[in-house]
Formats: structure tokens, sequence, C-alpha cells
């Protein structure tokens, strides 16, 4: 275990953050090591290992079909909803392996949550029951003064409070797709995860909803560590701090070209594939 | 714009725009001949499905009318079936339809709720294409074999369920039979023949359509709020409870109304099980009950020509009933948001 010296020492000191409302002040920190991943007996992922350090956000970019969203899936336990999905390798939540029998998968889901490609509100349920629906899922149960702190809190963090708070009883899908995403993203922040891992969450969205969504990855990252999959280079550029290039060859499985702070990613890469793609070349 | 290149030349008149109508006009192109083939075709067949449920309405209203103008509207109140003493009615006979029909559903309500949601929720990928065929064989077994099923395997263990309701649920009106449950030996021949059996051979029936419409849309729930909701910690259960059966509800109601409207009408398991009687009473669990189809089947072949006029009517009703029940099932289901999409 490498990470722990340099973990604690990315973590940042708060003296300046609220002390009230917010739980907890960092997030957990992610080492995926060896991973494959198959689907089938199509391999997918050949042993990646990625160090996502707490209180980072982790861009994974890389052409369309590189892995890179089954790495992410694989993160919180998604990828084995896939019937046919087999993996191998390690997840180390904080240093514990989130796959070891002795961790139940809802407890591992709660403490690393998702955000989707395509927003995906709870279409029969308000605004404010969708910030809380994990709450209801996980059977945590919160008074009623705590609930509605908790709702404003989770939606002034992903950027929503001030556009929604007059409707909170109105139907979640009666947002726009902009507003929805940062509406599932504060139902995912509710539950108050250590990680929240974000699958291409501005694709679906246009440039005004995007940027509001990066400002709330650049808010957020101070308690949660993010990892994003894009594929939108100057997205990667603007909201990471590290960056991993997916490459996978025709007919082999995906692998991390390279993976480093973003800044050597963008402007000094190593690898003349790193640098064709992230110039635009291919891809 | 050739203009450009063009010489000054000697000004030439302007071109004169074309007279542009500003009305909507026709941008159909037509159907090629094949198309214009299949369409009437299918068109053709597709109202005559319309016709033909149509000309049966119209021939039972029609064939009704002597007997309400008889009977008028005691033909709807009156308990009794005696032609032969110009007293006809089926207020009983509707009691029975509706008691059997009642039993069938409560016990395929939540059978059929149960194997859909295992066989589109839990059940392993191999697993399921052989459960959906054990399910649909079950809809293709004769009506006949349910019937003797009921009558030979089910009754005589049903009526010991039946005097155990009795004893221990006889206060309630509708687990109550007319006999002394503590006697001993206990009167099993009051528990046997009754709508309760009827209604479990009817439940084996209708439970494959039920499940059927509700496995449809079960694996219709989108797959991104299934994951939303896993994303957030929630179990398997939780999921379904707050994603899958939300989503369902148009399809759980429609299939159960669905599965409902084939029940008032089922038949030979009826006419098989149960003796007649024509009496109103809400006691599933005691002997003797009728329904619309079985006084139907029952009576048919002895009927003079005004009793065959009376059992017309009767069916008349049951048609309609079974009319509104579907109709109604059906717009709930194509309400529901499961029935909208796609």
């Amino acid at each position: 275990m490498t990470t722990a010296p340099e973990v604690n020492s990315l973590i940042p000191t708060y003296t300046d953050a609220p002390a009230t409302d917010v739980v907890h002040v960092r997030g957990g920190s992610l080492n995926a090591v060896g991973v494959s991943a198959w689907f089938g007996s199509n391999k997918v992922l050949e042993k990646v290992s990625l160090e996502m350090p707490a209180n980072t956000v982790t861009a994974l970019i890389g052409p369309s079909g590189c892995g890179k969203s089954t790495f992410l899936r694989i993160l919180n336990r998604m990828h084995e909803l896939v019937p046919s999905a087999k993996l191998s390798g390690q997840v180390l939540l904080d240093g514990d392996d989130i796959y070891d029998p002795g961790h139940r998968i809802t407890e591992t889901r709660k403490r690393i949550g998702m955000v989707f490609q395509k927003p995906n509100p709870f279409p029969a349920m308000s605004i404010a029951d969708n910030v809380t629906a994990g709450l209801k899922l996980t059977g945590t149960k919160i008074g009623k003064s705590d609930r509605e702190a908790l709702i404003e809190r989770s939606l002034t963090r992903a950027g929503l409070w001030k556009e929604v708070k007059d409707r909170l009883k109105e139907p979640g899908s009666a947002l726009s797709g902009g507003q929805q995403q940062r509406l599932c993203i504060a139902r995912s922040l509710a539950v108050e995860p250590e990680v929240l891992l974000m699958d291409e969450p501005c694709s679906a969205l246009d440039p005004t909803s995007t940027r509001r969504v990066e400002e709330t990855i650049h808010e957020i990252k101070d308690q949660v560590t993010v990892v994003i999959v894009t594929h939108n280079m100057q997205q990667a550029a603007r909201v990471s701090q590290q960056c991993a290039f997916f490459l996978a060859q025709l007919g082999t499985p995906g692998d991390i070209v390279e993976a480093g702070p973003t800044t050597e990613i963008f402007g000094n890469p190593r690898d003349p594939r790193t640098e064709d793609y992230v110039n635009g070349r291919f891809g | 714009m050739t203009a450009l290149l063009d010489p000054p030349s000697a000004p030439s008149a302007p071109e004169p725009t074309p007279q542009i109508d500003d009305v909507p006009r026709s941008i159909d192109p037509g159907l090629p001949p094949s198309d214009r083939i299949f369409f009437g075709v299918s068109r053709v067949i597709g109202f005559s499905v319309f016709i033909i449920m149509a000309a049966i309405g119209l021939f039972l209203g029609f064939q009704s009318i002597p007997t309400f103008k008889r009977y008028g509207f005691s033909f709807l109140t009156e308990s009794a079936w005696q032609p032969d003493k110009d007293v006809v009615g089926i207020s009983a006979v509707l009691v029975g339809t509706f008691t059997v029909a009642l039993v069938a559903m409560s016990i395929a309500f939540p059978l059929a709720l149960a194997t859909s949601l295992y066989i589109s929720e839990y059940a392993p990928a191999k697993f399921k294409s052989f459960l959906v065929s054990m399910v649909d064989l079950m809809a293709a077994v004769p009506s006949i074999v349910w019937g003797l099923w009921g009558f030979f395997l089910i009754q005589p263990k049903a009526i010991h369920l039946a005097h155990w309701l009795h004893t221990h649920l006889g206060w309630v009106p509708f687990f109550h039979v007319d006999t002394d449950p503590e006697a001993s030996p206990w009167a099993q021949t009051r528990y046997a023949a009754s709508a309760f059996i009827a209604g479990i051979a009817v439940s084996m029936m209708v439970l494959p359509m039920a499940a059927a419409v509700m496995r449809q849309v079960f694996s219709q729930a989108p797959v991104g709020e299934r994951e939303a909701a896993l994303g957030l910690g929630a179990t398997r259960w939780g999921m379904i409870r707050s994603v899958v059966l939300p989503f369902g509800r148009g399809g759980i109601i429609g299939g159960t109304m669905l599965s409902l409207g084939r029940a008032l009408g089922e038949t030979i398991a009826v006419v098989l099980i149960v003796s007649p009687a024509f009496d109103i009473k809400f006691r599933p669990l005691e002997i003797g009950t009728s329904t619309i189809s079985q006084l139907i089947a029952g009576r048919f072949g002895e009927a003079t020509s005004s009793q065959l006029a009376a059992l017309l009517t009767a069916g008349f009703v049951l048609f309609i009933i079974t009319l509104i029940i579907n109709t109604l099932a059906a717009m709930i289901v194509a309400r529901s948001r499961s029935g909208a999409q796609e």
C-alpha cells in the first residue's frame, strides 16, 4: 500500500469551511488494482490499475468503446447488474476491497454514488422526494426539520436550490434536462457519499447546464472524491486535477495508456497516442 | 449569382417571381400499389373483428328484447329460474358469477403478481424463458382439464381448508357455512361443490393472462430508474417497490381486470364442480351456486324457444358486463405510463 501517505497529504484542511451542516468533510480514496472485465467471453478491460486520491477530480477520457464506462461502473458494483458481466482484481475504498464478500453491495453503493449519462429522476416523485429518495431506499430515518435542511443543503450543493425552492412539490420530471441532471446530483449527494462517480453527466445537456454542472463539481470536490467519464476534452481539462487516458486497440481489451496530473496529460503527454487524442487527431 | 461575373450589359427586365399561393399544399406522395393492397387487406380484417363483435352484441340484444318486455326489471332482481312457472331472473346467478370470479381473482392476483415479479426481476436469465413458457403452458391447458383437476384433486383437499376457514373465521359472513362446524363427524358434503372450489379451478385458468400482462410491463420499467435506485444503495426489493411497481401499476390493474373478464365467463370448470343453486348468498365455502355461463350451458339443451330467449338474455347481460370490464382494463393499461410508452 503505497497510497496512504500520498492520500493524506492530499486531504485539504478546511479551516474556513462551514462547520455546520456538512457531515463529513472528506471524500474517500479509491484505488483500482489490476481490474479486468468481461462481458460473456469478450474481455473489455485488461488489468487496469488507477489511484483516485481523496478530494480530487479524476477524469477518465478516451474514445468510445475503450472500457472507461465499464471501469467506472466497476467502481460501485454496477457492472455486475449485466447478467454476463465478470471481473477480476480489486477496488479499494479507503484500503478496503469493495468486492470482499463481507461487504454489503448496498452499503458500498451508498458510499460510492453515481450520476448517469441520461438524467434519471424518479418521475412519480416530487423534487423534494427525489432528493431524499436515497434515504428512503436505504431505510435511513430522518426528522422533518432535518429532512428540510438536507433537501436545501443537497440542492444548494448541486446548484439547483434557487431555481426550485418554490416548487419542491412539483414532479421531478417537470424540470428541464439540465435541472434534472442537477437534481440527480443532489439526490446522490443527499446520502453523503464519499465518492461520486459521473458517467458523461453532461453529454445530454446544453452548454449552460454543462457549465452549471462543472461549477457544481468544483464546489463539491472538497467533500467528495469525484471520478468523471467525459468525451469532452475541454471539460476534462477544466474540471479535473488528474486524468487517465483509456484506449482499446482493435480487437484487444481496453487499458490505461497514460495517467497523471491533468496538466501533464494535456500539456506534456509522455505517450504519442495521448498527445494525438488530447489534440483531437483521432477518436 | 452570375451578375458579378458578367460584364454589365443592357439593363434586363427583373425576373418575375413565380406566384406562390399562401395555402397549405398537398405533400402526400401517395402509396405504392403493394402498400395499398396491404393496407386494404389489413383494414378489412381489422374492421371485421369490430363488425363481428358488434354483430354478437346486436344479435344478443335483439334476442333479449322479448324477455325484457315480458319480465321487465324483475329479470335482474328475481333470483329463481323456473321457466315452467314463468319465473326467471338472474340476480342469484349474477351473485354466483361474481362470487366465483372474486374467489378466483383473490387467489390468482397474488400468485400472478409474485410469479411475474420473480420472472422479470429475480429469476436467473437461463431459467427465465423456461418459466415464461411454463406459465404460457398453463394457459394452453384446456378448461375441462382444469375442471377435472379441481373436481378430483383439489376438492377432497379444499373441503378441509373450507372447514378450517369456517371453524376459525366463521364469524365473518363471507366464511360462514350453514352447518355446525364443531359437529362430529362434520358435514363434509356441505363444503363440497362450492363457489370456493370452482374459484380455485378458475384462478388457475386466468393466472397466466394476468401474469403475462404484469411481466410485460415490469420488464419495460426503465433501466435508468432501476440503476438510479440501485446506485443509491437500494436493495433489489427496494428498487422494485420504488421503480418497478409504480411503473407497472397500470399493467397490474389492467391485467387483473382482463383476467376478471375471463373469470366471469368461465364455464366448463364451474359446470363440473358446483351443484346448481339459485339463492342469493355470499357464502362461497358452502355447497351450491350458479353462474350465468353455467346456467346457459346447463339449460341450453332442454330449452323451449321462450326459455332459450331468456338464456340468451342472461348471455347478453354477461356480454355487457365483460365488455365494460375489458374496456376499462384496456383504458387503464393505455393511460398508464407503461402502456403509453413505445
